[in-house]
C-alpha cells in the first residue's frame, strides 16, 4: 500500500499541502497563545502536548517557503551540434536493430525454431519426455558396462579385433615375414634352432588368422594352448610347443638334422590339424 | 631352541594353481634333458609325499617352498592366523635333514637373543660367544614383524651374507641356511612394517589364504580320524645337506636364454618407472626372479627356463619389494595388481 501511495504523485501532493497547511495552522496559534501579557496554557493531557510538539517540530525546523519567481528555472536549449552528434551515436539510436547473422547462425536459428514446433506439439512433448528417460537409461547402461568391463561386442559372435596388428616378436612383425623363405634359408644354412622358431612362429600365426588365438606381446605359449578350442589342435599343438621350447629357450644351437626333421614333421602335421579345422566365429 | 607346539592343521589353497607341464606325447628320447634331473625329481617328489601326510592341499604353496629352498633363498609367509603358516614351514623344516631351530618374535627380543652373545667366564678371565639360535641351517621366525626394527636388523648380515659378525669375529651359519618366516599382515594388532632391506633379502613372499571347502572338510576328517595331536611325528627327513648341496648345483647350472634374461631384467626395471610405484625393485630382485625360474624349471622336468617360469614367480618375487604410492593403495590397489599390469607391458621372449 505505502508504495501505491508513493508511486502515486498527485496524492503525495495532496498530502505534503495538507500537511503544510496543518503545520502553518498551528504555527499561527502558537504564535496568538505566546503574546506578551498572557500566559501560555498548555494541554493537561501529555500525549496531546506530544502530539502538539511534534506536530510543530516540522513546522519550526523547515525553511519558509521561497517565492515562486526566486525558483523559476530558465529554460536553456541545448546545443544544436551536440544534439546532432549525439543522435549520430549507436548509443542514442533507439531503434530496434537487427543484428547481422551468419548462414550457419540462420541455420541452427531456424533448427531450433523448427525443433520446438516439433516439441510443441502433443506427440513431441510425449516424444520429449519419454526419450529423455530413454537416454538417461541408455547412459546408465553404458556406464555399468564400462564399469564391469563387459565386452559387447562378444554377444553378437564378434572378436574384438585388438593386438593383431601391434604384435611383433622382437622387433619382427609377423605380418611382414616371408616363412617359407626364412625358414628355407635356415634349414639352408643348417641352422636348425632357429628354423625351429620360426615354424613356431608361422603356426602362431596361423592360429591367429584363423582366429583361433588372439597374439598378444605379453602372452605365453601356455596362454595361447588354454586359448584353443577343445579337440585334435590342443594336443597338437602342446607337442609343437614342448619341442620349440626345448630347443629355442633350451638353447640347443647344436640341434641334429634328424632332431630337426622330427619338429618339422611335428610342425607340417600341427598345421595339417589346423587346416582341417574351421575358423572361429 | 625348537619349540614345537601343536597346532591345528589350516591349509590354503590361495596361490595361483601350477600351470600343468608339457608333457611328452611323441618320442620324447630326442628332447630329453641334457642334465639328469632324475634325483631332483625323486627328492622333490619325496618332500611333496612328506608334506602331503599332514598337509591338505596346498599344492601350489609348496612347491614354491621347494623352489626357494632350491634357489637357496629366504620365504616370508604372510597369512591371518590359523591357516598353518608355521606349520607348514615346521613341516618341510622336518623333511630336512639338517639342523631346525624356531624363533618366536615379539616386541621385546633383542637382537643378541637373535645372534647369541659374548658370555665372561670368570675362570678363564675372558668372554666367550654363546651362538644364538640363528645358528642352524633352517630357522623358523614365527611372528616375524611382531619385534621392532632394532631386531629385525639383526637379520640383515645373516640373510645376505650367511654370517653374522660378533665383536670384530665373523661367524658362518651352516650350509643350508634358510630362514622361513611368518607373520601377519600389517593390519593386524601389535604388528610392525618390516624394513625395506630385510625384505628385500626374502626370495619369495608367499600369500597364505584360507584352504577350500572341500579341503577344510578334509582337515576336519583327518582330525578327526585322531590325526591331529603331533602331525610332526609322521613326516620324517628324507633329504640330508649333501644332496640338498647337490640339488642346487643342479639348479645353478639350469639353461636360460638370453633374451630370458632380458625379459627379467625389462619387468625389474619396469617397477622403477612405474607411475604407481613409490618404491621399485632393486637387481636383487631380478637376480631373485632368475634364480626362483631356474628352480621352478627343474622343478618342472625342465633343464632350462622359459617366460612361463618368470611369469609365474614375478609376483611372489616382486610384491615385498615394490611400495605402492598413497594414491594407488586409497585406489584400493595391491602390488599384485601393479606385477601384473607390468607383466602385460612386457613383450614375452619368443
Amino acid at each position: 500500500m505505502a508504495c501505491i501511495f508513493i508511486e502515486n504523485n498527485r496524492l503525495v501532493t495532496y498530502c505534503l499541502r495538507f500537511l503544510y497547511a496543518s503545520l502553518s495552522w498551528l504555527r499561527t496559534l502558537l504564535s496568538h497563545l505566546e503574546r506578551p501579557g498572557r500566559r501560555l496554557q498548555l494541554p493537561r493531557q501529555p500525549w496531546l502536548l506530544a502530539l502538539l510538539l511534534l506536530l510543530a517540530a516540522p513546522a519550526f525546523a523547515a525553511p519558509a517557503p521561497a517565492s515562486q519567481a526566486a525558483t523559476r528555472a530558465t529554460y536553456r536549449p541545448p546545443d544544436t551540434e551536440r544534439l546532432r552528434e549525439l543522435r549520430g551515436q549507436r548509443e542514442f539510436q533507439y531503434v530496434d536493430v537487427r543484428s547481422e547473422q551468419s548462414g550457419w547462425d540462420l541455420f541452427w536459428r531456424r533448427f531450433w525454431e523448427w525443433l520446438g514446433e516439433l516439441l510443441n506439439t502433443r506427440g513431441g512433448r510425449l516424444t520429449w519426455k519419454y526419450g529423455i528417460y530413454a537416454l538417461l537409461v541408455g547412459a546408465l547402461v553404458f556406464v555399468v558396462l564400462k564399469l564391469l568391463q563387459v565386452d559387447v561386442t562378444r554377444a553378437f559372435g564378434r572378436a574384438p579385433r585388438t593386438g593383431l596388428l601391434a604384435y611383433d616378436v622382437a622387433n619382427e612383425d609377423l605380418e611382414t615375414i616371408n616363412f617359407d623363405a626364412a625358414i628355407a634359408e635356415a634349414e639352408r644354412q643348417e641352422n636348425y634352432r632357429v628354423a625351429v622358431r620360426l615354424g613356431y612362429l608361422l603356426a602362431l600365426k596361423q592360429l591367429a588368422d584363423k582366429g583361433l588365438i588372439r597374439l598378444q606381446p605379453e602372452k605365453t605359449n601356455h596362454d595361447y594352448l588354454y586359448e584353443l578350442p577343445e579337440g585334435t589342435l590342443p594336443p597338437a599343438f602342446r607337442e609343437l610347443t614342448r619341442q620349440f621350447e626345448f630347443v629355442w629357450y633350451g638353447e640347443h644351437d647344436d640341434l641334429t638334422a634328424s632332431q630337426y626333421q622330427q619338429t618339422r614333421s611335428t610342425r607340417l602335421r600341427f598345421l595339417q590339424t589346423l587346416s582341417a579345422t574351421r575358423n572361429a566365429a | 631352541m625348537e619349540n614345537l607346539q601343536p597346532e591345528q592343521p589350516a591349509p590354503d589353497a590361495t596361490s595361483a594353481p601350477l600351470p600343468a607341464p608339457l608333457e611328452a606325447t611323441g618320442d620324447a628320447g630326442s628332447f630329453a634333458p641334457r642334465t639328469d634331473l632324475s634325483a631332483l625329481s625323486r627328492h622333490a617328489d619325496a618332500i611333496r609325499a612328506e608334506l602331503g601326510k599332514v598337509i591338505v592341499g596346498q599344492q601350489a604353496l609348496g612347491e614354491l617352498l621347494l623352489t626357494a629352498i632350491l634357489a637357496d633363498g629366504h620365504v616370508l609367509l604372510e597369512g591371518v592366523p590359523g591357516v598353518a603358516k608355521t606349520l607348514t614351514a615346521k613341516l618341510l623344516a622336518r623333511t630336512l635333514a639338517v639342523p631346525f631351530s624356531r624363533l618366536q618374535f615379539t616386541p621385546d627380543l633383542m637382537p643378541s637373543d637373535v645372534l647369541g652373545t659374548a658370555v665372561f667366564r670368570p675362570a678363564q678371565a675372558d668372554f666367550e660367544f654363546r651362538p644364538g639360535p640363528i645358528f642352524a641351517s633352517v630357522v623358523l621366525i614365527d611372528e616375524i614383524n611382531r619385534a621392532p626394527a632394532k631386531t629385525q636388523s639383526a637379520l640383515f648380515e645373516v640373510m645376505e651374507e650367511r654370517q653374522i659378525t660378533q665383536d670384530g669375529t665373523r661367524y658362518a651359519m651352516p650350509a643350508p641356511f634358510v630362514v622361513l618366516a611368518t607373520q601377519n599382515p600389517v593390519e593386524q594388532e601389535g604388528t610392525y612394517r618390516l624394513p625395506e632391506a630385510q625384505l628385500d633379502r626374502f626370495l619369495f613372499k608367499l600369500n597364505v589364504g584360507y584352504p577350500t571347502v572341500e579341503e577344510e572338510i578334509a582337515i576336519l576328517q583327518g582330525h578327526h580320524a585322531g590325526f591331529g595331536g603331533t602331525p610332526l611325528d609322521v613326516v620324517k627327513a628324507v633329504v640330508s645337506a649333501a644332496e640338498l648341496a647337490e640339488l642346487r648345483e643342479q639348479v645353478r647350472r639350469q639353461h636360460v636364454e638370453p633374451r630370458l634374461l632380458e625379459y627379467i631384467a625389462r619387468l625389474v626395471g619396469q617397477t622403477r618407472m612405474h607411475k604407481g610405484l613409490y618404491l621399485g625393485a632393486s637387481p636383487r630382485a631380478s637376480l631373485a626372479l632368475l634364480n626362483g625360474a631356474k628352480a621352478l624349471a627343474a622343478l618342472r622336468g625342465r633343464d632350462f627356463v622359459t617366460p612361463e617360469d618368470v611369469q609365474y614367480l614375478a609376483p611372489h618375487v616382486l610384491r615385498h619389494r615394490i611400495q605402492l604410492t598413497p594414491e594407488r593403495e586409497m585406489e584400493g590397489q595391491t602390488p599384485d595388481d601393479i606385477v601384473k599390469q607390468i607383466l602385460q607391458q612386457i613383450e614375452v621372449p619368443r
